[in-house]
């Protein structure tokens, strides 16, 4: 079939534009407002130069919510690909427990983020929650999930992975399908375990969909805003703040567009760096066959 | 015969059109603040009620679309879309004059308020206070009785007053930090009663940089509300919300309610089964200050295409006593009116006017108005950072020293964009 480029662009060109409007544009934006002392609501601004990221690099509540925000990612991370892969390959099966069971997990990737939030913050409410009310029925005093920022970032962390595994969890099961079951018939002849079989064949075939995983849930993690904005809004005092809230706070609170600019520029730097690094590790453990 | 027809359609289409675009109607859109009690509908009757006496005029009313998004967010975000309404109920100026997005109110403009001078920003008024609210300490009546407690009037005689409730088992405060602002009153109270009262324009001083946070009252002030929350509020304050707090003071769980005069619209419920009291909170020697709030009102929007029909659109909130009485009935508020407005109060809220008469008022801490007012963006870092932080024990004069640093930064900012 002969190429043609004009219909070839005029195909690929509603794609680009929207891209380009609602993704290259904001970017150039942020990058942009970065340099100045644009407040979010004046019509003028000035350029600053570096000042905001020296401000930022200064600020301490930007390193609370590094640490937050890198807590939450490591979690959420861990859960979702080492529970994602075990569930996988426990559930791989063709039986009505196993089906139920994938069905189950991925029931609340369908539910929005704030909902799963608000119905997760009534749960674990210290007075009158779904959970202390339990405990107290057996008489158990009730569990404080609010007690220490670190306890309550946890908390989050939990909820973020329960909010999201199924969605992970279905790209394992589609990469564990890839695998040809020859290899895994052919390696139980020749007396190999399950264990074996396991860290042998099956993880090094699931290269591609960890490396998928690995990024989505990374990045995921770096952005993360909805559930800690409803469970706890970033405080007491913002010790439970995420980069996001962070940012969201300084420019709809404290009128600074521009640090706030600073702020998610820093945030898209890091998130490009760990993707980079990230997929260059899981790429060359990827194994052709 | 058929082009003659045609041609006199045409012509009739074309002055249609024009006729209708010279008659284009007066919209003005009204951005307002929904709550529990002042719910869309009721803002919404309030545009009925001007679009029946104008029918020239049409109002749409637009609100804060999530309890998640304060109306101070919502009214910037609209800003920086081009979208801000010709009319909306303002909650702090000072974040919005810098940038001219407020109109000025003329002189003999707001002639019909009590005081049209209140919380003007380099002399010009920029908004039509509507509400008056004082903050103070609700209190179970019956369990002060019955534990031998009498009001405080001092400091130390609230401090005793919680210990005895302590040693009888019961939560003499009720306060939480996870909504981000309840826990501010405390601290807004507190403020006032050691360090505005002293100095009823301290924040304009604040403002010239003649004064610091940290200073021996505010760090007093802070002090106490620290002992408050460490030692009197239950062991979970971190996790409590207001809906929550409201639940624990009007189910007996706990003595003490410090909080805002509008919590009268949830003892106007009654629904409580005992009697409730409000006292103002105490000072070191006696119980005389109070604080209060008239942060709140209309403001008009500088690029407004109809400013006229928006000055109108306020002056016939405030004049229609039955409208202006229901707004206040909601809350059980103070009018700020010239002419006194009736409308059925709660006996309590009777006893409130009677108490402070006599008082000296200060305005509310974080929510100081006109040429006091908080610099931008710091009136959130009180209530949402500081007050927080301290409330869980952090080192008041830190804190203090870091607000002080806050300022520098917004003065900075500023002064850059000067």
């Amino acid at each position: 079939m002969k190429h043609n480029k004009l219909h070839d662009t005029l195909l690929v060109a509603p794609g680009y534009l929207i891209y380009t409007v609602f993704m290259i544009i904001p970017l150039g934006m942020c990058f942009f407002y970065s340099f100045t002392n644009w407040d979010g609501i004046s019509k003028n601004y000035k350029m600053i130069g570096l000042k905001n990221f020296r401000r930022l690099f200064a600020d301490a509540d930007f390193y609370n919510a590094l640490k937050v925000t890198l807590i939450i990612t490591v979690i959420t991370v861990l859960i979702y690909n080492v529970l994602g892969v075990l569930l996988a390959v426990l559930l791989n099966r063709k039986s009505r427990a196993c089906a139920f069971t994938k069905s189950a997990v991925f029931v609340p990737t369908v539910l929005s983020s704030v909902v799963v939030a608000f119905i997760w913050s009534y749960i674990m409410q210290t007075d009158g929650g779904v959970i202390n009310t339990v405990l107290g029925v057996f008489g158990i005093a009730p569990y404080d999930f609010y007690a220490t920022p670190l306890r309550t970032i946890v908390m989050i962390s939990v909820i973020i992975a329960w909010n999201g595994l199924g969605l992970f969890l279905v790209i394992y099961v589609a990469t564990l399908n890839t695998i040809p079951t020859e290899l895994m018939e052919a390696a139980e002849v020749d007396g190999a375990s399950g264990v074996q079989r396991f860290f042998k064949i099956t993880l090094p075939l699931m290269m591609p969909g960890i490396t998928i995983n690995s990024i989505l849930s990374m990045a995921g993690g770096l952005k993360q805003y909805d559930h800690v904005k409803v469970i706890t809004g970033g405080g007491p005092g913002g010790a439970t703040q995420t980069i996001t809230l962070l940012s969201v706070e300084k420019a709809f609170e404290y009128n600074r567009r521009g640090y706030s600019s600073a702020i998610i520029l820093v945030l898209f730097v890091m998130i490009v760096i760990v993707s980079a690094v990230q997929l260059s590790i899981t790429k060359r453990r990827e194994v052709k066959y | 015969m058929k082009k003659i027809l045609s041609l006199i359609l045409c012509a009739l289409l074309i002055c249609g059109t024009a006729c209708a675009a010279f008659a284009e109607e007066t919209k003005i859109v009204f951005c307002v603040n929904i709550q529990p009690q002042l719910p869309l509908e009721f803002w919404q009757s309030i545009a009925d009620r001007y679009m029946a006496a104008k029918p020239d005029v049409k109002v749409e009313i637009i609100g804060n679309p999530s309890s998640n998004v304060t109306l101070p967010q919502y009214e910037k975000t609209l800003l920086a879309t081009d979208q801000f309404p010709d009319i909306m109920v303002m909650q702090n100026p000072a974040d919005f004059v810098p940038s001219g997005a407020l109109l000025a109110f003329d002189e003999g403009d707001l002639d019909y308020l009590a005081d049209p001078n209140v919380g003007k920003i380099d002399g010009k008024q920029y908004v039509a206070n509507y509400k008056k609210q004082i903050i103070g300490v609700f209190y179970n009546k019956d369990m002060f009785a019955a534990n031998g407690i009498e009001v405080p009037q001092t400091w130390q005689a609230l401090v005793d007053a919680s210990e005895t409730l302590l040693a009888a088992g019961i939560q003499p405060f009720s306060l939480g930090l996870k909504d981000g602002w309840p826990q501010g009153q405390l601290a807004n109270m507190f403020a006032g009663t050691d360090l505005l009262a002293k100095d009823l324009h301290w924040g304009a001083k604040r403002n010239a940089d003649e004064v610091k946070f940290n200073n021996p009252d505010l760090q007093k002030a802070m002090e106490k509300y620290q002992t408050i929350c460490t030692k009197y509020c239950g062991s979970n304050i971190t996790g409590i919300t207001y809906t929550q707090m409201l639940e624990q003071f009007f189910t007996g769980k706990a003595a003490m309610l410090p909080i805002g005069s509008w919590v009268n619209a949830e003892v106007a419920k009654a629904e409580q089964d005992f009697e409730v009291g409000w006292f103002t909170l105490p000072g070191d020697e006696d119980a005389n200050v109070v604080s209060v709030f008239v942060n709140e009102g209309l403001s008009i929007g500088a690029d407004t295409k109809y400013p006229e029909v928006c000055k109108d659109f306020i002056h016939f909130f405030f004049t229609d006593k039955e409208l202006y009485g229901e707004f206040l009935k909601s809350e059980q508020l103070f009018s700020t009116t010239k002419e006194t407005v009736e409308y059925d109060m709660i006996p309590l809220r009777k006893d409130m006017e009677e108490q402070i008469a006599n008082m000296t008022e200060v305005e509310g801490f974080e929510s100081m108005t006109g040429d006091d007012a908080f610099l931008p963006g710091l009136k959130d870092y009180f209530t949402n950072k500081m007050t927080q932080n301290i409330a869980i024990g952090a080192d008041v004069a830190s804190e203090l020293d870091a607000f002080d640093e806050e300022w520098e930064i917004a003065k900075e900012a500023i002064d850059d964009a000067a």
